[in-house]
């Protein structure tokens, strides 16, 4: 049975009423994406407003005078009470920390998740389960014995605890994902080269390494954004101010110049620059975004 | 005084080549090693490729576990050794902490609200998105956009959104108020109004990965079901009813799962927006403040596994009732 055969069944009042549900398709979207956008304008802006237009009804979504000084005022005001913590020092230290963690996690995954694809060993699967199950696991449980590592280890207050930790096979739900590719891959294109004298190596880096180049960026891009985004790692870990990232700025920013009377100008402002970087990369990136979270959820 | 950059840089950045280093050199010398003991070949390099996560689950899983749950017996402070104490954490949070039934029971009301809420707005958008219209891509990319937001942007913007005196809700709402001739709501700071407040904020994520997940899966329901329901002469809420839920129930179940577990451990956003103590605590806030705060990381190994026992119950409990109402396709029973 093909769609044309029942399209061609189809009386002319279903078409009418087809044609008026795409109308009402249309409102709908319309009225869902002003839920989404309306939020994000308010904080646009929010961040180009000065003080005194923040309170003003009916609001200005175009601030007149437009306050671009915000932008670096806020920093100028951070680092008025944390010195040395400039914009470029918090955009540094964030990369820094994202780029570790994340080549560190990409190099391990592909290894792990290579491993439970293509070998056949004695507890495999056992092990695979175990894997599974850990991805149940509450982060808290973890979280106080592992800050008591690093404390023995003297390595609280430096960047080993957000990126080391990166190099042990990374997230349960990475390996998952990165092995449902590998099993995708047609077994011969391993034989022939088996055949052709390669080990074991040359046929990971050379043949299966390109052929997940699209999944090893989706998760690359989900990683990225984990780590971009990731707050409560560099709060437990972080004391000093010169090292916080961007996350932990704004929290600081929060908690010391804006407790009594917050500044939402100087807040909405860094937190578009915080969310700038992250949006950029969706809209480079968005088909790998979306690839990445769909694996291995269908078909469950 | 400051330090530079490249200085506090600089002993991370060897002390990650050296364990990626030694890391690599461990799975080369177990591959090797297993060789030679007369493994077979494609065994020992299996083995030596899951070396990583092997240690990682020995290192920053079992060994924590173990030790979180020994530590949740004894009063520790950091400073002194761990003294042993048996079962007077639990024993003191279910009878004398005034902090935890209130944390325990927002927790559970936000995950109770949040989840289904986001589940059946997540599976509207999804309807909505797979519909055959004109520029349907373009939607999709907008709808994403809450999601890739950092959440301390969201939990601060939604904090600015819902300020009671200035915010943009209570300026839309202004009107209404006037006309009720009531004070406006005071989100985020009035103890009935938190988890309100809470879960307006949750329902902008659902615009997330959940409804991208079901979009997906919808898009993989053959449409040969469609058709034949459609020349039986159900119509469009009979084929809902009976062609797509049962078809979408395997992912929604995936759904609500992670939801739950999500839900359940809110910890960003609550600890980005101060609500009045009555209102109680939201769980993971208060285990942090016990044992970062505090440094009582006895007690507050012992409220993580609680949490964690709440999490395994009420998931064991949704596994449970799954046989009921998930369909998978290609099982015989």
């Amino acid at each position: 049975m093909t769609a044309t055969s029942v399209q061609a069944k189809l009386s002319p009042g279903l078409r009418a009423r087809r044609a008026s549900s795409n109308v009402l398709t249309y409102l709908l979207l319309a009225l869902c994406s002003l839920f989404v956008f309306v939020p994000f304008a308010f904080m646009l802006s929010t961040s180009l407003k000065t003080e005194e237009q923040l309170f003003v009804w009916p609001i200005q979504w175009i601030p007149d005078p437009t306050a671009w000084e915000n932008y670096s005022q806020a920093f100028v005001e951070l680092g008025s009470i944390a010195p040395g913590l400039t914009f470029w020092r918090i955009l540094s230290n964030t990369l820094f920390i994202t780029i570790l963690a994340m080549t560190a996690e990409l190099i391990a995954v592909s290894l792990v998740a290579y491993g439970f694809a293509r070998f056949r060993f004695p507890g495999r699967d056992k092990l695979f389960l175990v894997l599974l199950s850990t991805m149940m696991l509450p982060s808290i449980i973890t979280l106080i014995p592992t800050f008591l590592i690093w404390r023995t280890l003297k390595l609280i207050d430096t960047y080993d605890p957000l990126t080391i930790g990166s190099w042990f096979g990374g997230g349960a739900w990475a390996v998952f994902m990165l092995r449902q590719f590998f099993l995708s891959i047609p077994k011969e294109m391993e034989e022939a080269a088996v055949i052709d004298g390669a080990d074991t190596f040359q046929i990971y880096y050379k043949i299966m390494l390109p052929l997940v180049k699209p999944a090893l960026l989706a998760l690359g891009v989900l990683i990225f954004q984990a780590n971009w985004n990731n707050f409560m790692g560099p709060l437990i870990y972080l004391n000093t101010t010169v090292k916080f990232p961007m996350v932990v700025a704004l929290k600081f920013f929060q908690e010391s110049l804006s407790h009594e009377a917050p500044k939402w100008h100087y807040m909405m402002a860094m937190s578009t620059v915080m969310a700038a970087p992250i949006l950029a990369l969706y809209f480079m990136a968005q088909k790998y975004f979306i690839e990445g979270l769909t694996v291995g959820a269908v078909k469950g | 005084m400051e330090v530079s950059a490249w200085e506090t840089y600089l002993p991370t950045l060897l002390h990650w080549l050296a364990t990626g280093g030694g890391i690599i050199a461990l799975m080369l010398l177990l591959n090797k090693v297993l060789q030679m003991l007369g493994v077979k070949r494609e065994t020992a390099t299996g083995y030596a490729l899951i070396l990583p996560w092997i240690l990682g689950l020995l290192i920053w899983n079992l060994y924590p576990f173990a030790r979180s749950l020994y530590l949740s017996f004894t009063e520790y402070n950091i400073f002194q050794p761990p003294k042993w104490v048996g079962f007077q954490h639990y024993v003191t949070m279910f009878t004398k902490d005034t902090d935890f039934w209130p944390a325990l029971r927002l927790t559970l009301l936000y995950a109770a609200l949040n989840v289904p809420l986001g589940l059946a707005g997540a599976l509207g958008v999804a309807l909505l998105l797979n519909r055959d219209v004109k520029g349907i891509g373009i939607w999709r990319t907008v709808y994403y956009l809450p999601a890739v937001l950092p959440v301390v942007a969201v939990a601060l913007l939604w904090r600015w959104m819902l300020s009671p005196t200035s915010g943009l809700i209570n300026f839309v709402l202004r009107p209404i108020y006037q006309l009720l001739n009531v004070a406006p709501l005071q989100w985020f700071t009035e103890p009935g109004l938190v988890l309100p407040s809470f879960v307006i904020m949750g329902m902008w994520g659902i615009f997330g990965a959940n409804a991208v997940i079901l979009l997906a899966g919808l898009k993989n329901i053959p449409r040969h079901l469609y058709e034949v329901a459609e020349l039986d002469g159900a119509n469009g809420w009979q084929q809902f009813w009976n062609v797509t839920i049962p078809m979408l129930s395997s992912t929604m179940f995936y759904n609500l799962i992670t939801g739950i577990i999500a839900a359940l451990q809110i910890f960003t956003q609550a600890f980005f927006i101060p609500i009045p103590r009555r209102a109680g605590t939201f769980f993971n806030v208060l285990i942090y403040r016990e044992a970062f705060q505090f440094r009582h990381m006895g007690y507050a190994s012992a409220l993580a596994w609680i949490n964690l026992v709440v999490i395994l119950a009420i998931t064991l409990l949704v596994f449970r009732s799954s046989a009921a109402w998930v369909y998978y396709e290609g099982e015989t029973k």
